[in-house]
């Protein structure tokens, strides 16, 4: 059963909130061997699949929108142990309520969202990474990160043992990267942020087939 | 610390990369996704695809070039030329694109920068203005490929496009377009010091050194660079190893085999 079930190709959903440009992220997860489809609907982007991919491009007032619906079933699957990604945007989903328009976030990680404390707003540009402490950055060797951003997210203090890595625009120092579980989040685009982007990406992923692994074996 | 930008930028028309002189006398230097992906792996920051073709039909060519360019291309993509809508900029998002650049839409219907950044947030509208000088010393804003003058003021201009919603100004010099003598640091200068969003500065690129003045004297974020690559008369490896050297910081890549560290 373990080798049939670890031959199975990773299931990979997008939650799409309807906003942007889905093309090159699909293709650097399928790049690697997964299988993805892309889902408007909160509910059935957690079920029946091996990882949930947040994607980096909208605001965030209709994101939440669209998950409100499915907010508990997806905050439940992401406590629950199944491993996620959240780019950008959706990174900030992962926390409780944003200045930049209304809704509830998954509340994954203690804090809110806020507006860069910066002259130059939004950042655009590649920034580097620092206090990195994830290992799936740490293996991908990824210190500097392409971001095009207007908002960053602020954890309470009890949402600050989550950030993995930090970054700092015009001395606005931010959460770079989060990780609760299984569940990271990255205020860049590593989709866009070259090799070790791309590294990072894969890295994700392997982790995701071997908690699938895992899961599937031990059913 | 945010790095600096080198920004490469290729002028497509008929699915194909081309290069003028002072926006005329084009020839054609290659194939738009290959180029890209080189460019990636010699360290550029962002590649930006301008149509400069005016039919519906190259339109629709570009937007399948971007297509096949953003499965292979792992940093951002900016498409402009011809977009008059925010549904030309979901088109082009759709498409691939990370950003993209608004130029003569944005004069005669400023509004549309609004819309779209409404719709995809101010990070991907980038206001595309190209300048010229006129008699009187005052740089004026031109459109429709640099073929007609505006009243606008190009500074004036820049602050609407931010006002209106553009997160970026690429500002291009119609008399340094191709010229290699160096971006137009008055204007560069003068545009960078008026907003707050990051500057690109375009036009002019010659060598590595003009580069360097375009950041360190004109407070540019990010530099376009076209011809000089295209012709192989550098790499993005070696300008930015001029650019590190002059103390500017960029982004580190590994280069590519034959380019030494």
């Amino acid at each position: 059963m373990n080798s049939v079930a670890s031959a199975l190709p990773l299931r990979v959903s997008i939650f799409d909130y309807g906003a942007g440009n889905l093309h090159s992220l699909i293709k650097a997860i399928e790049a690697g061997g997964a299988s993805v489809t892309v889902n408007v609907d909160p509910v059935a982007a957690v079920a029946n699949t091996d990882a949930l991919i947040l994607p980096g491009v909208g605001a965030f007032a209709p994101a939440a929108e669209r998950l409100a619906p499915g907010l508990i079933a997806m905050r439940t699957a992401l406590l629950g142990g199944l491993p996620a990604l959240g780019i950008c945007l959706g990174m900030q989903l992962l926390f409780d309520a944003s200045d930049e328009g209304p809704g509830s976030g998954l509340g994954i990680v203690p804090g809110r969202v806020t507006r860069l404390a910066a002259e130059r707003v939004p950042q655009i540009g590649w920034n580097h990474l620092d206090e990195v402490h994830d290992p799936l950055l740490q293996a991908a060797a990824l210190n500097v990160a392409y971001y095009a951003n207007s908002f960053v997210c602020r954890p309470t203090s009890d949402g600050a043992p989550f950030v993995t890595a930090w970054s700092e625009h015009e001395g606005d120092r931010f959460a770079a990267a989060v990780r609760r579980g299984n569940v990271v989040g990255t205020q860049f685009h590593p989709e866009k942020s070259s090799a070790p982007g791309v590294a990072f990406v894969k890295g994700f992923l392997d982790f995701a087939s071997s908690v699938a692994t895992h899961n599937r074996s031990s059913v | 610390m945010l790095t600096r930008r080198v920004i490469v930028c290729l002028d497509v028309k008929g699915g194909r990369v081309v290069k003028g002189v002072n926006f005329v006398g084009l020839r054609d230097v290659g194939d738009p996704v290959s180029l890209s992906e080189r460019y990636e792996l010699e360290g550029a920051d962002e590649i930006t695809f301008l149509d400069i073709s005016a039919s519906a039909e190259e339109r629709a060519t570009l937007l399948d070039v971007a297509r096949r360019t953003a499965e292979r291309l792992f940093i951002p993509l900016t498409i402009g030329g011809g977009v008059r809508t925010a549904d030309d900029v979901a088109r082009a998002l759709r498409a691939g694109a990370d950003k993209v650049s608004v130029n003569s839409a944005a004069v005669t219907n400023p509004e549309m920068l609004t819309a779209a950044a409404d719709r995809f947030g101010a990070q991907c509208v980038v206001a595309s203005i190209d300048a010229k000088k006129n008699a009187d010393g005052v740089y004026k804003v031109w459109v429709k490929g640099g073929r007609e003058e505006t009243p606008l003021e190009a500074v004036a201009w820049a602050q609407e496009c931010v006002a209106r919603g553009a997160g970026e100004i690429l500002l291009t010099s119609i008399d340094r377009d191709g010229a290699r003598i160096g971006y137009d640091l008055e204007i560069t200068r003068a545009v960078a010091e008026a907003v707050h969003v990051p500057v690109i500065a375009s036009g002019g690129a010659g060598n590595a050194q003009h580069l360097v003045d375009a950041v360190q004297q004109a407070h540019a974020d990010a530099v376009l660079v076209a011809g000089i690559l295209h012709d192989g008369l550098t790499t993005v490896h070696a300008l930015k190893q001029v650019m590190r050297d002059a103390g500017l910081l960029v982004r580190e890549t590994a280069g590519v085999a034959g380019v030494s560290e």
